[in-house]
């Protein structure tokens, strides 16, 4: 399928999409969002089409967009028929790495015709990511732990782009080789795993949670010493421009030393 | 069954030893069994522990690590044991729930998760884990109440006029589980999105978050109420009769009923606040204890029992380690062995 040659009315279905568009200077020209896009705080004036598993196809349709952007291939693929019957563009993207990440904002911004800021956007970035990484090369490797819930355990696995953001603040995912993204995780494989830091994802639209060590790892060196880190949810699990934030706050809380200057 | 039924109420004191003795032994060999399953399953897990020094700790009642390290002691003492107990606990609560209700409402398909008595369970743990979140005590209490709420709304909707047929049982289970299952995707509309994930998964049936405060109180239900249930068994065995029946040879048909209906909500009650929706247990169990073991249910409870507990530890572990480091839900390993085994017992008889 073809884009039309100016794209002024698009959809996002994913909360790091609308993030996206409105980052490359295309926020005015969103006509609809999921429940769940509430950053930045304009996007909220923007249509609703229900959340990112459940859209309304009657409602997207009724908005008459040019395109609609999809984040993971999970949505159905009658869903992406069905628009495309309608004459209407889908572009899907699934980033697993910050790298994909900056690929999806340069592709974005091309669909809106808004190349140059977000050339501007991911340069940005990028300055950002290489100033971490820079600043932690010299580190030791932390080995990190990451709780996406603790009851049941659900950690982040090998197609989580938060373990190449852990990889690129100076720690090593404990569960980086676990196939899959989100994978529910054995109480004793966590504790023989031995984090020497965790990383609770919490605080963010996710809710507060998260906020507490599972309990197979209250006796693990990372509790023991106190590395136990909260960063909020939206900076860690949107593959959207804030994920540098959350990169960096995971860098801090991990290596202090290598920022107080 | 009716036969059975009628050389119990005719049985001279000889033919009660008898069955005196088939309960002890089989459930003596049932205990066996089930003491052996907690210690073999103990030394399997998605981190290898070496089996000689486990087992030397494990005889030691953890008060020896035998030579292992402090965190495969923990591993072996904090989770892995704990957790096959709330195994033990949750299936023998369930398959004992089931042979009662089968027996009380004379209905082979009486069965907590599809009379839709878990689902009560279910929507009570819910409502504690919004309102009263950091008080576990409540997940017990408001599970047995929804439980006991949900067993008397099958059962009054399935009395007719006719008295209960099995077909209205289950016809009125149905629809309160499908009820219940709407209230539920209702509640969850109020939890936010963390909660939301760990739920669904809890509902499934899942044993990986074995409470501490939750377990003894488990334990200590599921041994009490399998025997109160025992303990009625020779009036469920005049009930299977009919009520009338039963009434006229003076088995106080209400009280009995009370009994079982507390009982097995309790049952119910806590295991489901501690583990969620784990299905078919309350029915394979009982049905392979009376092929075996015959239908008195004062044998085939106390069995059934037993039998759930070895039913639920062995489907959990394979549960925990068939992908490990990964896991599966345990209500979809007891489903994937009990619906076809289920079917192949239906053949059968």
């Amino acid at each position: 399928m073809s884009l039309p040659a100016h794209v002024d009315r698009v959809i996002s279905l994913a909360p790091n999409l609308t993030e996206i568009v409105f980052a490359v200077g295309g926020g005015n020209r969103l006509v609809g969002r999921t429940s769940y896009c509430d950053y930045p705080p304009e996007a909220k004036a923007v249509a609703e089409i229900g959340d990112t598993l459940h859209p309304s196809l009657e409602r997207i349709i009724a908005l008459r967009p040019q395109v609609v952007l999809i984040s993971t291939a999970s949505q159905l693929e009658i869903f992406t028929q069905q628009l495309q019957n309608q004459n209407i563009a889908v572009f899907v993207t699934d980033p697993h790495d910050l790298t994909g990440v900056f690929r999806s904002i340069g592709q974005v911004g091309e669909i809106l015709g808004q190349q140059q800021q977000a050339t501007l956007v991911v340069q940005k970035l990028r300055d950002r990511t290489n100033a971490v990484e820079q600043a932690v090369k010299q580190k030791p490797l932390v080995r990190v732990f990451y709780q996406l819930s603790a009851e049941p355990l659900y950690t982040a696995g090998h197609d989580a782009f938060v373990t190449d953001l852990i990889r690129r603040a100076g720690a090593i995912s404990v569960t980086a080789a676990v196939p899959g993204a989100w994978p529910k995780y054995s109480n004793e494989s966590a504790l023989a795993a031995k984090p020497e830091a965790i990383i609770l994802p919490t605080g963010g639209s996710m809710g507060a949670g998260n906020s507490n060590v599972t309990e197979a790892l209250r006796q693990s060196p990372a509790a023991l010493a106190g590395r136990v880190y909260k960063i909020n949810d939206d900076h860690l699990v949107r593959p959207g421009p804030r994920a540098v934030d959350g990169l960096e706050e995971m860098a801090k809380a991990l290596h202090p030393d290598a920022f107080d200057k | 069954m009716s036969s059975t039924a009628s050389n119990i109420v005719t049985s001279p004191a000889r033919q009660n030893r008898v069955t005196l003795r088939k309960t002890v032994v089989s459930c003596l060999a049932l205990t066996i069994a089930l003491l052996l399953s907690i210690v073999l399953m103990s030394l399997i897990g998605s981190e290898q522990l070496p089996a000689r020094a486990s087992l030397c700790a494990l005889a030691s009642f953890g008060t020896s690590s035998c030579g292992l390290t402090r965190d495969q002691f923990d591993i072996l003492f904090q989770i892995r044991l704990p957790r096959i107990l709330l195994a033990a606990a949750v299936g023998g609560s369930l398959a004992t729930a089931g042979a009662a209700y089968q027996a009380l409402l004379r209905n082979p398909l009486a069965e907590p998760y599809l009379l839709g008595i878990s689902n009560g369970a279910a929507v009570g743990t819910m409502i504690a884990l919004i309102f009263f979140g950091a008080s576990e005590w409540t997940r017990p209490f408001l599970a047995f109440t929804g439980a006991l709420l949900a067993t008397l709304a099958v059962y009054r909707l399935a009395r007719g006029r006719a008295g209960a047929t099995p077909e209205r049982l289950v016809l009125a289970g149905v629809i309160v589980t499908t009820f219940l299952s709407s209230v539920i995707v209702f509640v969850t509309t109020l939890m936010d999105a963390t909660r939301i994930r760990s739920f669904t998964f809890w509902l499934l049936g899942d044993l990986s978050g074995t409470s501490r405060t939750l377990l003894p109180v488990a334990i200590t239900i599921t041994i009490v109420g399998a025997l109160a249930l025992t303990l009625n068994a020779r009036s469920l065995n005049l009930l299977m009769l009919g009520e009338r029946d039963a009434f006229d040879l003076g088995v106080e048909v209400g009280r009995v009923r009370v009994v079982v209906f507390v009982v097995a909500s309790l049952l119910v009650g806590s295991s489901v606040a501690a583990s969620g929706s784990v299905g078919y247990v309350g029915l394979v169990v009982p049905h392979l204890a009376r092929l075996s073991l015959g239908s008195d249910n004062r044998i085939s409870i106390p069995a059934a029992a037993l039998g759930g507990a070895l039913f639920v530890i062995v489907a959990d572990t394979v549960a925990r380690t068939i992908i490990a480091p990964r896991e599966l839900p345990v209500g979809a390993i007891t489903a994937l062995i009990g619906a076809p085994l289920f079917i192949y017992l239906l053949k059968r008889a």
